[in-house]
């Protein structure tokens, strides 16, 4: 027989009746597998067979011992008996000496089906894994880790989905890195070999992601099971396909309702709201505690979905309760604490979100700003307000490499960023309008006398002006502007006035 | 021939019994100081042709725990009472002893008599065995028989059963009603029954052996088993004792042998079986000796503890039992209940 059964890929059968090594050559293969119910009906001649007993062996050490050698004798090179577990060191040393490989099986019916299955009916196998995944199908799953969970436990090997870059999910075991790199992403159907690590895998037809595949692994599984595995992964494909697309509508649903509790909540400013309150803790977002919030937006158009998600995939490396949604044209997040952090344990999530502005900043062009720590549910809201005003700036600072944190920034420098909205820009230009329509000189004078706390000399000596003639325009500034300069709101006005005018 | 013993010759006999006990029978230390201090020495051991067949004979042994007997010393004369007994029984006195049991203390049990009896040089089993119904005479089953025992406190029973087994189980009550360990005498047979139903010679063989293990205790393995004209089995380490599951008497002993074969020494009272690699090697009535590998002591069963180093040679068993295989039912090691343990020899 061409075939060979191979004891790996007997041990890698998922019903191979509890199969287990317990003594003897661990790699080793058989042309055939006789079963009989004792020893005394297995043929004379055992010609490197494995030797399949269904009556449980005698239970003394020296019966154990004389079976091993008789089997031995007869020329089997493996024997599977019930209760082999039970045997002692003595009888493993001697199956190890007479090099005869000892397997223990609960089920010595279930590993006949097992060898019969790997050795003639291969049909047999394949259609045993088809039916499963169809079984798994059946049931509900909640995302796509779940159906792989499903999948994997029903057909009894592990399942993972891949792309050219590695392991994007994997359930029911670990899928080597070498089995990996040894997988073909080209054809529809691949039989992946490396080491004793095998796969089976097939390519996933999904319109929103592409270079997709699912394979089943498993340890030395024979080619006939990756055959079998690989028409599986083929029925489990379209499933999988499905799930991929439905997860994501539902990502993209759950994103716009949660940005919407956000946006409710920071409308609020910090007012208590029942309904706002309950559906924020539907979501899992505590407002009691300790909060510093982070916001990262696009400086040109991203698509904040694919950010949110690559945000709250990149939260497992942050140890604290952390959440984010999309919110305008990027993504708002915080990190809560139910104790206040110590000053260094701020610094390190700052570090943290540093870094996750750094990763992000490779996928995505963002800018990134955080808050201050901020206590309660009007501190959220601050820390929010904060982080916005601190991503806005963070937009212009190429230098900060876009991204600026609160704690870090002048006052003035915020203050500045908050009277560069729209609301205040048009309120400075009428203010402005009079010297503004009257000369640029007249506006430059101004900003360099308020500049300079209204000191003439000062200001003459930095325009490169006679004094005179700073005085004279300061007089006709005032004129024109019916204010009272020595009023010292009235400098304030003026002074951010100008800052605007001037950006 | 009369053989005449030599009081210098205890130590060699000694040593020769411990050997035909094939790990059982008890140690002979005991009856090795009640002799040493007897008078009487030198002692004449008749071969049986050279007394008159028609010569009434008993047998008497120890029975019951040999370890019991190293904790309750027998008394000046211990089968006094029970020769007495079977003598009113049978109605003449009964001049010549042999002994019950060759192998073990009660190898040079017969030579407590040697004052008041002539001693004969031929016993009832040629090793240690565990039950009064191995006896030879029993397994004939020469009619007759009978046999006395102690019950304890001075008290004397007297058994006359055609059937062995009654025997040993009534004996055995009694024994334990005495406490444990007490002796045991068999009589109403004469000097020719033991021409066909005893095994000859016992005395004269355990003599030879102990002064072969002697003179060659120190020397090679493979030359010690030569002069003792035995075969060595094996010699390792003990790697696990584990007890039958079926029966608690019953140990198997792995050793790890010294090319890396696996051994098993299987242990009831005696050493029965010894398998190598799954294969079996030797098994009673074979004589399976086992001693220590280093200090050279000849081991009884209790002490093969783990870790212990030791060597283990095969005797020739008596001839008496291998020549009818209705004798050598009684002997092999299924006649304990012991599977695929039968046909060493």
């Amino acid at each position: 027989m061409s075939e060979q059964l191979r004891l790996s890929a007997l041990l890698a059968h998922p019903e191979n009746g509890g199969l287990r090594v317990v003594a003897g050559p661990p790699d080793t293969a058989w042309a055939d597998v006789v079963v009989e119910s004792t020893e005394a009906e297995l043929p004379v001649t055992g010609g490197e067979r494995l030797a399949v007993l269904t009556a449980v062996p005698p239970g003394t050490p020296w019966q154990q011992d004389a079976l091993v050698r008789r089997i031995r004798d007869r020329g089997f090179s493996a024997l599977a008996v019930p209760a082999a577990d039970a045997f002692g060191g003595g009888t493993r040393t001697l199956a190890a000496r007479l090099r005869l490989t000892l397997l223990h099986v609960d089920t010595p019916m279930a590993l006949a089906k097992a060898c019969w299955q790997l050795l003639e009916a291969r049909d047999a196998l394949t259609l045993a894994y088809v039916r499963k995944v169809a079984q798994s199908i059946e049931y509900h799953a909640d995302g796509l880790p779940d159906l792989l969970r499903h999948l994997t436990s029903s057909v009894g090997h592990g399942l993972a989905l891949i792309d050219s870059e590695g392991v994007l999910l994997e359930a029911g075991g670990h899928l080597e890195p070498d089995v990996h790199a040894a997988i073909d992403f080209t054809p529809w159907v691949d039989v992946a070999r490396a080491g004793s690590g095998t796969a089976a895998s097939v390519r996933v037809d999904s319109p929103s992601r592409e270079g997709l595949r699912i394979a089943f692994f498993g340890d030395g599984l024979s080619d006939s099971q990756l055959s079998a595995l690989a028409v599986a992964a083929e029925v489990a494909m379209p499933a999988v396909a499905a799930r991929i697309l439905i997860d994501e509508v539902a990502a993209v649903n759950d994103a716009s309702v949660s940005s919407a509790v956000l946006r409710d909540f920071v409308d609020l400013r910090g007012a208590p709201d029942p309904e706002v309150e309950r559906r924020m803790l539907e979501r899992g977002w505590r407002t009691t505690g300790y909060h510093l919030a982070f916001r990262m937006s696009g400086r040109t158009r991203v698509d904040t979905f694919q950010l949110l998600r690559f945000i709250t995939g990149a939260f497992a490396a942050i140890p604290a309760d952390s959440h984010a949604t999309t919110s305008g044209r990027g993504v708002s997040g915080w990190l809560t604490f139910s104790e206040p952090p110590t000053p260094e344990q701020v610094e390190s999530y700052v570090v943290a979100l540093h870094e996750l502005h750094l990763t992000a900043s490779r996928s995505f062009n963002v800018a990134t700003g955080v808050g201050s720590l901020k206590n309660g549910s009007v501190g959220l809201t601050t820390s929010l307000g904060e982080a916005a005003d601190a991503a806005r700036l963070a937009a212009n600072r190429s230098a900060t490499g876009w991204f600026v944190r609160v704690d870090g920034l002048g006052l003035g420098q915020l203050l500045l960023a908050w009277t560069s909205n729209d609301t205040f820009v048009p309120a400075a230009r009428s203010l402005l309008a009079p010297v503004y329509d009257a000369g640029h000189d007249l506006l430059v004078t101004l900003a360099a006398y308020l500049d300079h706390e209204s000191g003439i000399a000062a200001t003459a000596a930095a325009l490169g002006l006679h004094r005179n003639t700073v005085s004279t325009r300061v007089q006709r500034i005032q004129e024109l502007l019916g204010v009272d300069m020595d009023d010292p709101e009235v400098r304030l006005a003026l002074h951010l006035a100008c800052r605007t005018i001037r950006l | 021939m009369v053989r005449i013993l030599e009081h210098a010759h205890l130590g060699a006999l000694a040593r020769g019994f411990a050997l035909l006990g094939s790990g059982g029978g008890g140690a002979t230390t005991m009856l090795e100081l009640v002799l040493a201090d007897g008078a009487g020495w030198p002692f004449d051991v008749y071969d049986i042709d050279e007394l008159d067949p028609s010569l009434p004979c008993l047998g008497a042994a120890f029975v019951g725990s040999t370890m019991l007997l190293g904790e309750r010393l027998p008394g000046e004369a211990p089968f006094d009472r029970l020769v007495d007994a079977a003598e009113r029984w049978l109605g003449h006195e009964v001049p010549v002893v042999c002994s019950l049991e060759g192998g073990g203390l009660n190898g040079l049990t017969p030579l407590m008599f040697a004052g008041s009896r002539m001693v004969v040089d031929a016993d009832l089993t040629g090793r240690a065995v565990p039950g009064l119904d191995q006896m030879s005479l029993l397994v004939d089953r020469l009619p007759g028989v009978i046999a006395t025992c102690d019950t304890g406190a001075g008290g004397v029973m007297l058994v006359q059963t055609d059937r062995p087994v009654d025997l040993e189980r009534v004996i055995r009550a009694a024994t334990i009603q005495a406490g444990g360990t007490g002796g045991t005498v068999f009589a109403g047979f004469t000097v020719g029954d033991l021409l066909e139903h005893s095994i000859h010679g016992s005395t004269a063989r355990a003599f030879e052996l102990g002064t072969a293990f002697d003179s060659a205790a120190a020397a090679p393995l493979p030359e010690l088993a030569a002069a003792l004209g035995g075969r060595l089995l094996g010699h390792g380490r003990i790697t696990a004792v584990d007890p039958d599951p079926r029966d608690p008497h019953v140990n198997a002993v792995e050793l790890g042998g010294t090319d890396g074969q696996v051994h098993r020494l299987i242990t009831r009272s005696e050493t029965l079986a010894f398998v190598t690699d799954g294969r079996l090697e030797a098994a009673a009535p074979s004589i399976i000796v086992v001693l220590d590998a280093v200090t050279r002591d000849i081991l009884e069963v209790t002490e093969l503890a783990l870790a212990r180093n030791v060597v283990v040679i095969e005797l020739a068993p008596p001839e008496w039992w291998t020549r009818r295989s209705e004798r050598m039912r009684h002997i092999v090691p299924s006649a304990y209940g012991l599977a695929e343990l039968d046909g060493g020899v």
